[in-house]
Formats: C-alpha cells, sequence, structure tokens
C-alpha cells in the first residue's frame, strides 16, 4: 500500500479556450491534511469536481486507494470511500437536520434494507444520531436545514459529507463566510478528523491553511506553482509573488471576500 | 445517553404525527366514499356509481403524477399515456385473450414495466420544463399511433369489451354491478395508495424527495440520480397503467382519447386541487373535479370556462390544495391526542 491515497496525474481539462486546469499532479498521503491554494479562478474548485467525478478530465489520471478512478462517476466515487462537502452549501433545505444525515448514511445499509421501511434502517439512523451530537446539531434535529444559520449549515454540510464514513474528504472552503470565532473551531475540527480521515482542503483562510496542512500545493492559473511544507511554500519567491502579492512575510487578510 | 433518547423520541414522534395525518386523511376519503355507497345503493342508483367509479379510476392516474410531481419534482404532462396503455392492454385482454381481472391486471403490469422503463430511459434524460415537454409529445405521439391503427379500432377505439366477474376466491364481483364494481375499484385504489404511501417511507423513497429537493448533492449521497428517477417514473407508469386497466371494465369500451392531452392535464389539475406531495390529495382532488363537471355541466355547457376559473381561484388562495391545507391541521389533531394519551 502506498503512503498516498490519492495520486493526481497530468490532470487538464479546458472550457472553450480557457486552460481551468492544465498537467497538475501531486499526491495526497493517507492521514494527512493537504490544501490546494491560489487565488480566485486558479482552478481550485474545476480540481475537485474533477477529483470528485463531477467533471470528466480531458487528460491526465486519477488514481484513489490504488484503483484507477478516472473518468468514475461521483456516486461510484463516493462508495469507494471519496466524499466532498461544497462551498456554497449543498443541503436538502426542504427536509429536516435529521433527515439530510439520515439520507448522507443510507448509503451505510445493506441494499436489502432500501425497499423495507425506512425505521429499519436502524445503521443509518445511528450514524445520523452520531453526527447530531459530534457537530452539535443535536436541538435542531427536526428543524429544517433552510432554517439553520449560517455557521449551523456550514457545520451540516461537513457533517452530511462525513455520513458516509469515507476514506478521504475534499473539503471546499470550509469555513467560507464565518466568523473568526467560529472559523477557529471549525479548524480546531478538521484537525481532529484528520489521521483516520484523509483530507483534501480548499481555504482562503491563509492562517487555517498554514497551521492545518502537512502538505500544500499552490495553483496559479490552473498549473501547479509550487508545492510542499506550510514553510517551504511561504518561503518560495515565487509564490510570493503569484499569491501573496508583492507583500513579504505572507500577511494577507483572513476571510477573502468574494 | 438520555440525551440521545430524547433525541430520538423527537425525531420518531415528529415522523409519526406526519404518518399519522396522512392516514387519517386517506381515511376520511374512504369514509367519506363509503357514506356515498351506501346512500347511493339504497337510492338505487346507477349513473352516480358509475361516475364515482370513474373518479376514483382517474384518482389512480392522478397519484402516479403526484409520486412523481410531489415526490421526485417531476412534471408529467403525458402520464395519460401510460393510463389510456393500461386501459387498451386490459380491453384487448378480456376482449381477445381470456375475460379475467387477473389476466388483465397481470399482462398490464408486464407490459408497463417494459413500456415504462423504455419510456422512462427517453424522458428522464431532460429536467425541468424539457421533462415536461418530453412526456408531453411521447403521449401525443402514442395518441396519434393509436388514432390511427386500425387494428385496435382506430379513432373508434374498441367496443363490446365484455363485463367479467372478478374473481376473489371466497367472493366474486360482477363488474356490471354499480355497487360491487365502485368497492372493488375503491379497494383496488386503496391499495395503490397504500403501496405509494409505503414506497415514499423507504430509503428508495427518501431518496426520490431528496431528488426533487436538492438533485445536484445525490450523486454525492452514493445514489445515482438517474437510476432513482427511472425508478418513480415506472413505478408512476405501473400506477397510471393499473389505474387505467379497470377503465374498460367500467365502461365497455376504450377510446383513444384515454391517451389524450386533457386526460393528461385533468389529472395534474386533480393533484394541485387535491394538494401536491400529499398523495391523498388526489383522491380528493379526482372527487372534486369530476363533482364540479357533473354538477357544472347541468348548468351550462361552458363548465370548462367556470372550472377553469375555479381552478385559478384555488391555486391563488389554496397553493398548498385541499390536503395542503388540511394536513397542518389534521397532523395538530393527532398532536394533540396523543399528548393526552
Amino acid at each position: 500500500m502506498s503512503a498516498a491515497l490519492l495520486e493526481v496525474e497530468g490532470l487538464a481539462i479546458s472550457f472553450g479556450a480557457l486552460r481551468a486546469v492544465s498537467d497538475l499532479s501531486f499526491t495526497a498521503a493517507r492521514g494527512g491534511i493537504t490544501s490546494v491554494i491560489g487565488p480566485n479562478g486558479a482552478g481550485k474548485s474545476t480540481l475537485f469536481n474533477l477529483v470528485s467525478g463531477a467533471l470528466r478530465p480531458q487528460q491526465g489520471r486519477v488514481r484513489f486507494a490504488g484503483a484507477d478512478v478516472t473518468g468514475w462517476s461521483t456516486h461510484k466515487l463516493l462508495r469507494a470511500g471519496l466524499s466532498r462537502s461544497f462551498q456554497i452549501t449543498n443541503l436538502f433545505f426542504d427536509l429536516s437536520v435529521f433527515e439530510n444525515l439520515r439520507l448522507a448514511s443510507q448509503v451505510l445499509e445493506p441494499m436489502g434494507r432500501a425497499l423495507l421501511p425506512v425505521a429499519r434502517s436502524t445503521a443509518a439512523r445511528d450514524r445520523a444520531e452520531e453526527l447530531l451530537g459530534q457537530f452539535g446539531l443535536a436541538e435542531k434535529a427536526t428543524e429544517l436545514a433552510g432554517h439553520l444559520s449560517h455557521g449551523e449549515q456550514r457545520r451540516l454540510e461537513i457533517a452530511v459529507s462525513l455520513a458516509c464514513r469515507p476514506k478521504m474528504l475534499l473539503l471546499d472552503e470550509p469555513t467560507q463566510g464565518m466568523s473568526h470565532g467560529d472559523t477557529q473551531s471549525t479548524a480546531a475540527m478538521i484537525k481532529g478528523l484528520a489521521g483516520d480521515l484523509t483530507i483534501l482542503l480548499i481555504e482562503h483562510d491563509i492562517d487555517v491553511v498554514m497551521n492545518l496542512s502537512d502538505h500544500v500545493v499552490v495553483m496559479h492559473q490552473g498549473a501547479k506553482l509550487a508545492e510542499g511544507t506550510p514553510a517551504e511554500v511561504r518561503g518560495n519567491a515565487e509564490v510570493q509573488k503569484a499569491y501573496f502579492g508583492e507583500n513579504p512575510g505572507g500577511e494577507t487578510p483572513g476571510g477573502e471576500a468574494h | 445517553m438520555a440525551e440521545a433518547a430524547i433525541l430520538r423520541n423527537a425525531v420518531e414522534a415528529t415522523e409519526r404525527i406526519a404518518r399519522g395525518g396522512r392516514n387519517l386523511l386517506a381515511g376520511i376519503f374512504v369514509a367519506i366514499a363509503l357514506a356515498f355507497a351506501v346512500f347511493a345503493g339504497m337510492t338505487g342508483d346507477t349513473f352516480f356509481f358509475r361516475l364515482a367509479t370513474e373518479a376514483l379510476i382517474f384518482a389512480g392516474l392522478a397519484l402516479s403524477v403526484d409520486l412523481l410531481l410531489g415526490y421526485t419534482g417531476l412534471l408529467s404532462l403525458g402520464q395519460a399515456l401510460f393510463f389510456g396503455f393500461g386501459a387498451y392492454v386490459s380491453g384487448l385482454v378480456l376482449k381477445n385473450v381470456a375475460p379475467s381481472f387477473w389476466a388483465a391486471i397481470g399482462i398490464t403490469l408486464a407490459a408497463t414495466l417494459l413500456v415504462g422503463t423504455i419510456a422512462g430511459i427517453i424522458s428522464i434524460r431532460a429536467r425541468g420544463v424539457y421533462f415536461a415537454l418530453i412526456t408531453f409529445g411521447l403521449a401525443q405521439v402514442a395518441f396519434k399511433v393509436v388514432f390511427n391503427t386500425r387494428e385496435i379500432g382506430g379513432s373508434d377505439g374498441i367496443i363490446g369489451i365484455p363485463q367479467i366477474r372478478a374473481e376473489f376466491g371466497l367472493f366474486s364481483v360482477d363488474t356490471q354491478s354499480p355497487a360491487g364494481f365502485f368497492l372493488l375499484t375503491l379497494a383496488f385504489m386503496m391499495l395503490l395508495y397504500a403501496g405509494c404511501a409505503y414506497l415514499v417511507q423507504t430509503p428508495a423513497g427518501r431518496l426520490l424527495v431528496a431528488i426533487r429537493t436538492n438533485e445536484s448533492r445525490v450523486p454525492f449521497l452514493g445514489y445515482s440520480p438517474w437510476r432513482a428517477k427511472l425508478f418513480a417514473f415506472v413505478a408512476a407508469a405501473v400506477v397510471a397503467a393499473l389505474s387505467g386497466s379497470l377503465y374498460p371494465m367500467l365502461r365497455g369500451l376504450v377510446s383513444p382519447e384515454l391517451l389524450a392531452f386533457q386526460i393528461s392535464g385533468n389529472a395534474v389539475i386533480m393533484v394541485v386541487i387535491g394538494g401536491v406531495g400529499t398523495l391523498a390529495g388526489a383522491f380528493y382532488g379526482s372527487a372534486i373535479l369530476t363533482m364540479l363537471k357533473s354538477v357544472i355541466g347541468t348548468f351550462t355547457e361552458y363548465h370548462l370556462i367556470v372550472i377553469g376559473a375555479l381552478f385559478m381561484l384555488s391555486v391563488i388562495f389554496f397553493p398548498k390544495g385541499l390536503a395542503g391545507y388540511a394536513l397542518p391541521r389534521l397532523e395538530r389533531w393527532v398532536a394533540r391526542r396523543r399528548g393526552r394519551a
């Protein structure tokens, strides 16, 4: 078994004349937190769409857990253990918080229960209850997801993507729009998830990235500009120029506006 | 641990109350239908028995529309395709193969699984308004084909379909008996309703609701929306066709108009009046629409104008339909009763 859970090799996709991702290669080590950073439009979200099966790459390969998963459909990838959360909260807003989590946990059930009463799906129910507790949403269980506060919805977003007990989680800006306090607690929570779980993270808050990541991939205009440990990336002259601007020391205001 | 138990109780209580409200709504419909049967039986009426039976049959079609629209979020404007298909298959079986209730039902079911799957694969490629247009188009094509195929009666349809006795082991029901066939149809439709109500409370059914609410997230739950939608489409086709299969038993004939847009459109109106996403609403919607047509039709031949105006008013003032209006009230009543018990 190799140390890398996810291996991306020469990945490329263009939308018309725009080369959204070009010749991108990197690996994400098992149990670690790998972050992808870069300015808006660098191709980070497109990369997530390619890895999670929402888009099919025009070139390159994706290997996950030892298998070539290039071009696999999203639902097949999820069953293989690759889950993701969304930058723009993507929940079942008309359904209760509990039902959101129960639906997301349903994949843990044996197929034979698909046409039995939902009360028989005890594994999904137990998983949903566990997540309600873990994410501090127990009191909101019967409320509609659409009625939650922004911070609660962001928590539920991550809880939903964790429900299937994935091997790997792609987190797309989990602290998007959060207050400073919420950002800190979310960062701590993400750190706690790593270990059993391998995390690929897109994050704009550079402090969060530097504190959490084992490995950082810097993207610029669809291509990889640099990669390394947070310290290495911070010290890289090219990265300084392209991402941190002409501002030595890498101090950028946290929570970049969209 | 105590907290977890409280949480589970809260979640289960919410679901029980919702289920209780729905069962009550369906139960009230059955009670009204039985009261009608007693009244009509005592007065020796035939016309209204037949009309009410027809309303029940079309309620089954509306039920299938609601399964797609209210649960999966797919608006079918061509559901009459399957209703008419079921009616024709049933009529042909009764006339040419065997005058047997079970043969008509069984062959309709098998044929619909095939035709529904093919039509589903064609239709669910598209979303939203394009799905509606494809279902509309498919039904129009089928209507024209049936209309122009002389072997199955062309524009005249099939007449002279024999009356039958539906055998149920201990007893049998003569389709010619107004009361008997009304009760048989009521029981049959309630079975279809129970099947749909059961389905939407299974993990597979809940997945359909997830598709209606936010299809884009469903693949990230580990499910193919395509497969789930095909499943819903075929299930709805079966409900529509089985409903249609009773039509020739009631009227002794089938005609191409059973596949016409008016039938599909009426079914959507029934669902909207009754309450989208409630299942039982389809029965109320069908009863109301049939009643309105009959009552207003005796006063003016422009009854469609009156019904159209009433439909618009109901959409404006009761956007959730009759059942959508009644359900929260019934649920509160169920919750209060449970609170006292």
